[in-house]
Order: structure tokens, then C-alpha cells, then sequence
């Protein structure tokens, strides 16, 4: 009950940040998404044996399930490994963007949308 | 062998075209037609056999899997086609030196041309069904080139046409495939021996269709005949030999080839009648509005595929014979037609009749070539076009299917000849009527003149001789008649009603052409549809749906892209709500603390989504993962609450550095775009909280779960069970993942500009770079322990809580430190460098992987290592080191850019032109130096 709570408490909120102007929020959000996941995992295991799977520390009739921690575990790094690299992509870009504010003499409304398709190709090796 | 002789020798004519044209200029169409000549003549030497009923054929295995031959087949109607080909070919390649310019590109043209004859050789002589069709469109696609040519006026007609004879070209395929299910081959000469196969396969309707729709397109016919004005941009050589004596007649081979079969169908015959006789009188009368001289042969030229098509559809060995007759004798007059055309054009530097007068006296010789070949196209006695009409007339009164179907036929047939009349007269008479002087025109050299002209002689020749012709049009005609003989050819046949038709034909043309005047300005008042620009409007409406399609794609904002799926995964919960029934029941495993964390969570998470902040949204994302750590802690996963509490720091570290350059201040959303991003979010955290009710805590230990907890101990030497899947078991995945951090690391660093950093540093103590006593003190303390710490947990990782991800983490931490108070050129720091610790890493897990594969174990089995394995060390533990590295990698490769970001923040620096520094502040800036050479 309270697993399923905290997926759709981090799954929404996740997703709000998703879809709002700024590039901040984008990475925020792929992290909250990213700890959704592997919340959704580890409960796949089964939340009723909540013993370490430490052989020789927990009874083994009540260790938890250790193949969704595996795979969090390997998920977690990786999650780790791609916001580290937005991040750095958010640090090559322009500082506006990050936090969602439009480039110079464009449409407010159109939030950072032209603006960073321009700079791509303006961007390009001269 | 014959055949693939002289097919094979047009291509070496094609292919020796552009060297060619190098040394000789436009004057390559000289040997070129002497080349088409020979072929030509090759080819000839079969007639005598090919009269008298037999075949020249040749066939080699192309896809034997599917039947398909590339056979080749010389009968009576391809002998027709392939003379046509050639002895235009030759007219048309001795016509191109006068008309082509110095400064055009003539290898290409020639090269082209040729390959054109070459396809078109193809398209007659193809015995199978299948090659038939790829001549096809090898023809489209030279005539597309060519029309190309002309230049960037030529886009949109070259594109029509494409589009068009392209669409046609589809349904040939379409057919050829339905003849093949139906037939059961591909062989042509057997699909037309036998066609109660594909008459009684239900699929003759859909076959004859696509077959008519193919030979309309391409022979220009109703509603598709506009492509064919619009082709008239390319070079006059081109439209004389494409656009009216050959590709255009490759839909009344095709009709002519496929008589045998549907002949005798109703459908058929009425289907081509109606569209041929329609088109016939439609084409005469555009043609009579026109004022361009290549536009009036245009639109003449639809009009007589008009009256082929008709005729074709009669059926009878009379009218198929006058087809075949028809279709000689209007490639001679037609193509003469287009080269005068050509001819006046450079000589006077117009063709629009309204501006051309009086050329006779200039041109005399011009302008009495131009009204034989006139002549011929009217239908006047004694040129071959009269014989040919005659013949005409004689086949579409044949027209059967009810009483009044011949003489109805033969109005309408005579109705385009009168106009076709009218306007052969308005040629003459407009091009060269008239009183006008022309000082400063002159005829033609006679080398430019000579191939219309000669044309034009034959016309006027072979209309009394027609007789010579008689065993080639007899033995063509019985080659498509489905039964009876066609007769032979004769010049005169006494007082016959055809005669009287042609007669008739001449007064009343003769009389539109007397009262041209109000005839011309009633026709020019006439609003008539326009099938091409309907045909462009269309186009360009495709073209606008693309865009509109396309639209949402072509933008780098992510809520764009990502609102589709979330809004399809939305949907997909509905849908599994309301389709899902009958899970296991689900046992209530909630402890007290877990709704403490779960409390927590929720105010957290509300308070990084809603703040404003950078840094906070930043610090309560670190937050909000340490709690979701918490509750992995609760959840009995140590190392996973283990690893993400530090991934959380780590990432808050990496996130303030990239946070020192941006604004304090998160641009706030418009509730334009706020509610319904909240509206789908709240939608997808419904329907992901459902789905995990509805697919957790509903079984007991899964049996892989079951088994490595029993097993691992004793299978590997480890206790901490996690570690061990991680290494021991699911070693590839690992290695997988392995890959992503190396790649990521790499990129990082490549994006950040790690290396060109090095090369360019800055003079002076770095700007950016503060000193600070405590935290200097603290790092030298604090950095050596950390690396004690996270080489513990690296080495205890396999039975404890630790390994490869947490010790990098940890070490990680300390090169975070150390970078920050000591900068990046210290030992630690170049022994540090991201490339080179993630290089080391994925050699290492790659090699230590790779080892059992020499013992011939399987890739990433665990090994015994020979000197290591006495001091504890396996293989899984450097397979982990290599993980580690990675990670330390990632790490290194984000800290050490970040942390320095004002090492060569010159300002002084000059922007390359072209670069805005306007816009950017200090991070672009900051790349300036890296893009300049």
C-alpha cells in the first residue's frame, strides 16, 4: 500500500517536473521517475520478507528477494551516470536554459523551444 | 544472342557517351547515330524471319527462385517499336549537334538519351513480365532526368511527370504481380498464349484496370494527359524523341502487347475507346487554344495517343493493324514536327506563333519541310498520315458492343481530325504565313535541317509506298490480334467511305481555318479546368499535411515529446483498470514506519515540485532520495539504500557546481502549460500507483530469488547475495551497465571540454578557484581516509554491504574534495584523469571477462587466477575493480570539469566572427577558445 503510494506520489510529481519549462526540472524530474522505478522494483520482491539478503545475518526464511535489488542497484548507478551527464549537458548549454528562461529577442511563449533548435545548428563545429 | 548483342551494345554506346562528348563536344550525336544505326541495322537482319511468324529470342537466369528471366524476344510488334526506337534515335542524335549550345553539358544529355533508347529497347524486346517492368521505369526515370535538364524552371513539369508516369508505373507493377499469381509465370509469350488463365482467375477486372491505368499515364491519356504539356521545358531533341515518338508509346505497346489477353473483353474495348476517342478530341481541341509551337505539338500529341488508344480498343486485326500503322507514321511526322520547332526556336529565339510570321521567305527550305510533315499530321493525300488515317477510320467504324458504336466511333475520330486539321494549318500558317520580313533570320546549316527533313521525305515517300511496309505492319498485327488476319497495307483503296471521311475531315478544317479569327478568341475565352494545377494543388496539400503531421516532432522541448507516451501510458492504465480482474489476493504488509517515510516523502516531493528555487528544488530532490533510501533500508536492501544515499550526494554535488553559473531562479510555468501538465501528471502517478497495487505483494519469494539465497554461499564464496548476482551470476549485465557509465563518463567529459581544458590554461591563480584554510586542512586529512574507506568496501563488497558502485562512490566524494581546494593539476588529479580511468575500467571488465573464454568456458564465467587466487582475489573482485574504475570515471570526469569552470575565462579573448557572445554569458564564453583552431 504505502510502495504503491510512493510510485504515484513519484510518478507524479516526476512527471510535473517533466513537462515544465527548464532544464533543471527535466533532470529533477528523470530523477524522481528514476526513484519511482526502482521503489516499484524492490516491492515487486515482495514487501512482507524485509530481512537483509546477508547470508548468516538475517534468517533466510525472511530475507527480502536480492534479484530486484540487483537490478535497482544496477539502476540506481545508471540513473546516477545519465543525470550526471545532463547536467553536464545543462552546464554546456545556455544558463537560461537550465532554469527555463527564453533567449533574447524570441517569443516568450514559445518557451526555449526555437531558441534551442537554433543554437544547435548555429552551434555546429565552424 | 542477337538481342542481348545489341542491347548490350546501346549500353556500351551510353557508357562511351560522356568520354566522348570531352573530345568531340555536341558533335558526339553524329557517331552516337551512326552507333543507333547499326543496331538498328543488326536488328534488321532478323526481318525476314521475324515476317514470316518466327522469333529472335535470348534468355538468361536472373531470380530463378521466383521464375524470373531476364529473356529477351524479338517478334513482329517489337520489330515495329525497336525501328521506331532506333531510327528516331539516329534522326534525333544527328539533330542534337545543331541544337544543342556550346556551354551545355552534352556528355550528359548524350549519356542519357542513350540510356533512354537503351531502357526503351529493353521495354519492347522483355520477354518476361517482371524485366518489362523495370524498363518501365527506367524509362520514367531517364525521361525525369531529362526533363531536368532544362534547369530550375524544369522542377515543378519534371516532378509532375515523375509523379505521374511513377504512379503508372506502380500499377504496371501491381499488375505484373496479379498476371504472375494468376498466370502462374512470368513468361510474357506464355501469358498470352494461354489467356483463358488469367481470364478465368477472377483477377482479369483488376489486371486489365491497372494495365489501362499504367498506359494512360505514361501515353499521357485523360485525366493524366497534363504532364505532358509541362514536359516540354526540356530541350526540343527530348521532347521530339521522348515526349512524342517513343516513351509516350510505351502505354500503346503496352495496350497493343496485352490485346491477345482482353481484346475481347467488352470492358476493355469500351474502357479504351471511351478514354482514347475523349482524350482524342479533348488534346485537338487544347491543342488549337495553344500558341507555343512545342505546346500545340504537345497537346497534338495527346490527341493521337488518344485516337491509338481508341483504336487499340476496337480490337480487330484491321484496327490493330492501323494502330500499329498509325503509331510509324506518327513517330516520322511528329518527331520532324518538334525538330522544325526546335529549329525555329534558335533561329528566331521564339516559338509562340503570335510573334512568328513571314519566316517562309527567310526559311524557305524550313518552312516546306514543316508543311509536309504537316501535311502528314492532317491527314492530306498523299503523305503516309493520310494512309494511316485512312486506316483509322476504317478500324474505329469497326467499333462493336451496339449498332450505332462504329459510326459514333468515327464521328468523334473525325472530330479530332478536323481539329487536327485546323491546327496543322495554324502551324504552317502561323509559323510561316504571312508577309512579314525577317532580315535577320536565316535558314539553318543544312546538317541541323537535314534530319527533319528526312523524316518529313519518308512521310511524303512512304505514303504511296506504304506497300513496303505491309509484311512489318502485317506481321505486327497478327502478333497482337487475338484472331483473324489483318490485312494488308495499300495505299488506295478506291472510293471508300474512309475516303469520304478524310474529305470531309478536309473541308471542315479548312473552314475553321478560314474563320480562325473568331474561331481563336471564342477558344481563348473558354475557362477550362486546369488538371495540373489541380494535380500541383494537391501535391502541395500532401505536402502541408506532411508538415502539419510532422509538426509536434520538430521541437527540442521535452514536454512535446514526452506528453504523447505519457498520455498512450495513461490510457493503458484506464485500459488495464477496467480489464484486469482476478488477481491473487493481496496480503497487507505495510509497518508503521513506512508510513512515517511515506509521510515525509509526500511533503518533500510537494515542496521540490512547487518551489521556485534552483537550490531548493536541487536540496529536496537530495531529500527526497535519501528518504526513498530510508525506505530501502526498511525494505531489507542495505546496499541499495547504501548506494543511492550516496548517489544522492554525489549528484547534489555535481548539480550545485552547474548550479553556480544559472539563475537563483527557476522560471515560473504559465498555467496555460502548469494545469495540463498537472492534469497528466496526476494521471500517470494514478495509474502507476494503481499498477503497483495491482501487480506487488501478491506472491511469495520468486523461485530465482529462492534459489540464490540458498545457493550463492556455496556456488560462489560470497554471503552478500546481492554483490554476488551483480558479479557472479549476472556478470553481463553488469558489464552492460559497465559500457553505460564508461560512455557516459566519456561523454561528460567530452561535452565539458575536459581536455582541451589542459592544453589551455590559464595564466595566474584561477578566478574562480577560493581559497580555503579549513576546508584545505580538512581535505588532506579527509581525502587519504576516504580513499582508505572506499578501498575497504571495495574489498569486503563480495560478503558485506560495499562493492564496485559504493567504494567509487565514496572515492569519488574524495576527489570531489580534493579538486575543490587543491584544483585538478595535482598528482590525484592527473592520476584521476576520466579518460583514463574509464579506459582502464572497460579494459579491465572486458579482459577479465574474455579470460575463461581461452579455457573455452563461457564469456564472464568466474575463474581461479593463478597467483592472486592465495592472497583471496578471484576474478569476479577485478571484474568489480573494473566497474569501479568506470564509475570513478563518471565521477571524475563531472567533478574536475565542473568545479573549474573560470580556469580560461578570459574575457578578452576574441569572439571568432560568427559566434554570439551576446546571448551567452560566461559559459559560452567559456567555449570560445575550444572552437577556435
Amino acid at each position: 500500500m504505502t510502495a504503491a503510494l510512493v510510485v504515484g506520489l513519484l510518478v507524479a510529481s516526476g512527471v510535473f517536473l517533466l513537462l515544465r519549462r527548464g532544464l533543471l526540472r527535466v533532470v529533477l524530474g528523470f530523477v524522481l521517475l528514476g526513484h519511482a522505478v526502482n521503489v516499484l522494483l524492490v516491492s515487486a520482491g515482495g514487501m512482507q520478507r524485509r530481512g537483509v539478503p546477508l547470508l548468516g545475518e538475517a534468517e533466510a526464511d525472511v530475507a527480502a528477494d536480492p534479484l530486484p535489488q540487483a537490478f535497482v542497484l544496477t539502476a540506481v548507478v545508471i540513473t546516477f551516470g545519465i543525470t550526471v551527464y545532463m547536467l553536464a549537458l545543462a552546464r554546456a548549454g545556455d544558463p537560461g536554459a537550465t532554469t527555463g528562461e527564453p533567449a533574447p529577442g524570441e517569443d516568450a511563449d514559445r518557451g526555449g523551444e526555437a531558441a534551442d533548435l537554433d543554437q544547435r545548428t548555429e552551434g555546429g563545429p565552424s | 544472342m542477337l538481342l542481348a548483342v545489341a542491347l548490350l551494345g546501346m549500353l556500351a554506346l551510353a557508357v562511351a557517351a560522356p568520354p566522348l562528348a570531352r573530345r568531340l563536344g555536341r558533335t558526339t550525336g553524329y557517331p552516337l547515330a551512326a552507333g543507333y544505326l547499326a543496331v538498328a541495322a543488326l536488328l534488321a537482319s532478323t526481318a525476314p524471319r521475324v515476317w514470316a511468324g518466327e522469333t529472335e529470342t535470348a534468355s538468361w537466369e536472373w531470380l530463378p527462385s521466383l521464375g524470373v528471366s531476364l529473356s529477351l524476344r524479338l517478334d513482329g510488334v517489337a520489330g515495329v517499336f525497336c525501328l521506331i526506337v532506333l531510327g528516331v534515335g539516329a534522326l534525333v542524335m544527328a539533330y542534337c549537334p545543331g541544337y544543342l549550345g556550346d556551354d551545355e553539358p552534352h556528355g550528359t544529355v548524350y549519356l542519357l538519351l542513350t540510356l533512354f533508347a537503351t531502357s526503351m529497347l529493353g521495354l519492347v524486346l522483355a520477354a518476361d513480365v517482371v524485366l518489362l517492368y523495370v524498363f518501365w521505369e527506367l524509362t520514367t526515370v531517364c525521361s525525369f532526368f531529362l526533363i531536368s535538364t532544362a534547369g530550375a524552371a524544369a522542377a515543378r513539369p519534371a516532378r509532375q511527370a515523375l509523379l505521374v508516369t511513377a504512379a503508372g508505373g506502380l500499377a504496371l507493377l501491381a499488375a505484373v504481380v496479379l498476371l504472375t499469381v494468376a498466370a502462374g509465370t512470368t513468361d510474357l509469350a506464355t501469358i498470352l498464349a494461354e489467356p483463358d488463365r488469367v481470364l478465368d482467375s477472377g483477377l482479369a477486372w483488376p489486371i486489365g484496370g491497372l494495365l489501362v491505368l499504367a498506359a494512360a499515364t505514361k501515353s499521357a491519356q485523360l485525366p493524366f494527359h497534363f504532364w505532358l504539356p509541362g514536359a516540354m521545358v526540356a530541350m526540343t531533341p527530348v521532347s521530339a524523341y521522348l515526349h512524342s515518338a517513343t516513351m509516350v508509346k510505351a502505354g500503346i505497346y503496352l495496350l497493343l502487347r496485352f490485346s491477345p489477353l482482353f481484346a475481347d473483353e467488352a470492358a476493355w474495348s469500351t474502357a479504351l475507346i471511351g478514354v482514347g476517342l475523349l482524350t482524342a478530341v479533348t488534346g485537338a481541341f487544347l491543342a488549337l487554344r495553344e500558341n507555343d509551337l512545342k505546346g500545340i505539338l504537345a497537346y497534338s500529341t495527346v490527341s493521337q495517343l488518344g485516337l491509338l488508344v481508341a483504336v487499340i480498343g476496337v480490337g480487330t486485326p484491321e484496327a490493330l493493324a492501323a494502330a500499329v500503322l498509325h503509331t510509324f507514321a506518327h513517330a516520322l511526322f511528329k518527331a520532324t514536327l518538334f525538330m522544325l520547332a526546335g529549329i525555329v526556336d534558335e533561329e528566331t529565339g521564339t516559338r509562340d506563333i503570335r510573334e512568328l510570321s513571314g519566316m517562309w521567305r527567310a526559311m524557305p527550305v524550313t518552312a516546306a519541310t514543316t508543311v509536309l510533315a504537316a501535311l502528314s499530321l492532317a491527314g492530306v493525300i498523299p503523305m503516309l498520315g493520310f494512309v494511316s488515317k485512312e486506316y483509322l477510320f476504317m478500324g474505329l467504324l469497326e467499333a462493336e458492343g451496339a449498332p450505332w458504336a462504329g459510326p459514333a466511333a468515327l464521328a468523334f475520330g473525325v472530330t479530332a481530325s478536323v481539329l487536327t486539321f485546323a491546327y496543322a494549318a495554324r502551324i504552317v500558317h502561323g509559323g510561316f504565313g504571312g508577309s512579314e520580313q525577317h532580315a535577320d533570320v536565316s535558314e539553318p546549316p543544312a546538317a541541323f535541317l537535314l534530319p527533319g527533313a528526312v523524316a518529313a521525305g519518308l512521310g511524303l515517300v512512304l505514303g504511296p509506298a506504304v506497300s513496303v511496309l505491309s509484311p512489318m505492319i502485317v506481321s505486327a498485327a497478327r502478333d497482337v490480334a487475338p484472331a483473324g488476319d489483318p490485312p494488308e497495307v495499300y495505299f488506295w483503296h478506291g472510293f471508300s467511305p474512309e475516303l469520304g471521311m478524310s474529305a470531309l475531315t478536309i473541308v471542315l478544317g479548312l473552314v475553321l481555318f478560314a474563320f480562325r479569327a473568331p474561331v481563336d478568341r471564342a477558344l481563348q475565352r473558354l475557362r477550362l479546368p486546369d488538371a495540373g494545377r489541380l494535380f500541383d494543388r494537391a501535391h502541395d496539400r500532401v505536402i502541408a499535411l506532411g508538415h502539419v503531421v510532422g509538426a509536434p516532432e520538430r521541437t527540442s522541448s521535452p514536454a512535446a515529446h514526452l506528453s504523447r507516451p505519457l498520455v498512450a501510458l495513461v490510457a493503458l492504465g484506464g485500459v488495464g483498470a477496467v480489464l484486469v480482474s482476478g488477481l491473487p489476493a493481496r496480503a497487507d504488509t505495510d509497518r508503521p514506519l513506512d508510513w512515517v517515510v511515506a509521510a515525509l516523502l509526500t511533503v518533500v516531493v510537494l515542496a521540490a515540485v512547487l518551489t521556485g528555487s534552483t537550490l531548493a528544488a536541487v536540496g529536496l530532490v537530495g531529500v527526497t532520495g535519501l528518504l526513498v533510501a530510508t525506505w530501502f533500508l526498511l525494505a531489507g536492501a542495505p546496499d541499495v539504500a547504501l548506494t543511492l544515499m550516496l548517489v544522492e550526494v554525489m549528484t547534489a554535488v555535481v548539480a550545485v557546481l552547474v548550479l553556480r553559473e544559472v539563475p537563483g531562479r527557476l522560471v515560473r510555468t504559465p498555467w496555460r502549460e502548469a494545469v495540463p501538465a498537472a492534469a497528466l501528471a496526476l494521471g500517470a502517478g494514478v495509474a502507476a500507483a494503481l499498477a503497483t497495487l495491482a501487480f506487488t505483494g501478491r506472491r511469495e519469494l520468486s523461485a530465482v530469488g529462492e534459489h540464490f539465497l540458498t545457493s550463492t554461499e556455496e556456488q560462489t564464496g560470497g554471503t552478500n547475495v546481492v554483490n554476488t548476482i551483480l558479479v557472479d551470476y549476472r556478470g553481463l549485465d553488469t558489464l552492460g551497465e559497465a559500457v553505460v557509465l564508461g560512455t557516459t563518463a566519456l561523454g561528460t567529459a567530452l561535452v565539458l571540454g575536459r581536455s582541451e581544458r589542459r592544453r589551455t590554461p590559464a595564466p595566474g591563480t584561477p578566478a574562480g578557484h577560493r581559497r580555503d584554510a579549513v576546508l584545505e586542512v580538512s581535505s588532506r586529512v579527509l581525502v587519504p581516509g576516504m580513499f582508505a574507506l572506499s578501498a575497504f568496501l571495495l574489498w569486503r563488497g563480495h560478503d558485506e554491504p560495499g562493492g564496485g558502485f559504493i567504494a567509487a562512490l565514496v572515492a569519488g566524494a574524495a576527489i570531489a574534495l580534493s579538486q575543490l581546494t587543491s584544483g585538478p593539476d595535482t598528482l590525484l588529479g592527473r592520476l584521476t584523469a576520466p579518460d583514463r580511468l574509464a579506459g582502464a575500467g572497460l579494459v579491465l571488465t572486458v579482459a577479465v571477462g574474455a579470460l575463461p573464454t581461452v579455457q573455452g568456458e563461457a564469456f564472464l564465467t568466474p575463474v581461479e587466477l593463478p597467483l592472486l587466487h592465495s592472497l583471496g582475489i578471484g576474478s569476479t573482485f577485478l571484474f568489480d575493480l573494473g566497474v569501479y574504475l568506470l564509475v570513478l570515471g563518471l565521477l571524475a570526469a563531472a567533478v574536475t570539469r565542473l568545479e573549474h569552470p573560470d580556469l580560461t575565462d578570459d574575457d578578452d579573448e576574441p569572439c571568432p566572427p560568427g559566434t554570439s557572445s551576446s546571448a551567452a554569458g560566461p559559459l559560452v564564453t567559456d567555449r570560445v577558445p575550444e572552437r577556435a583552431p
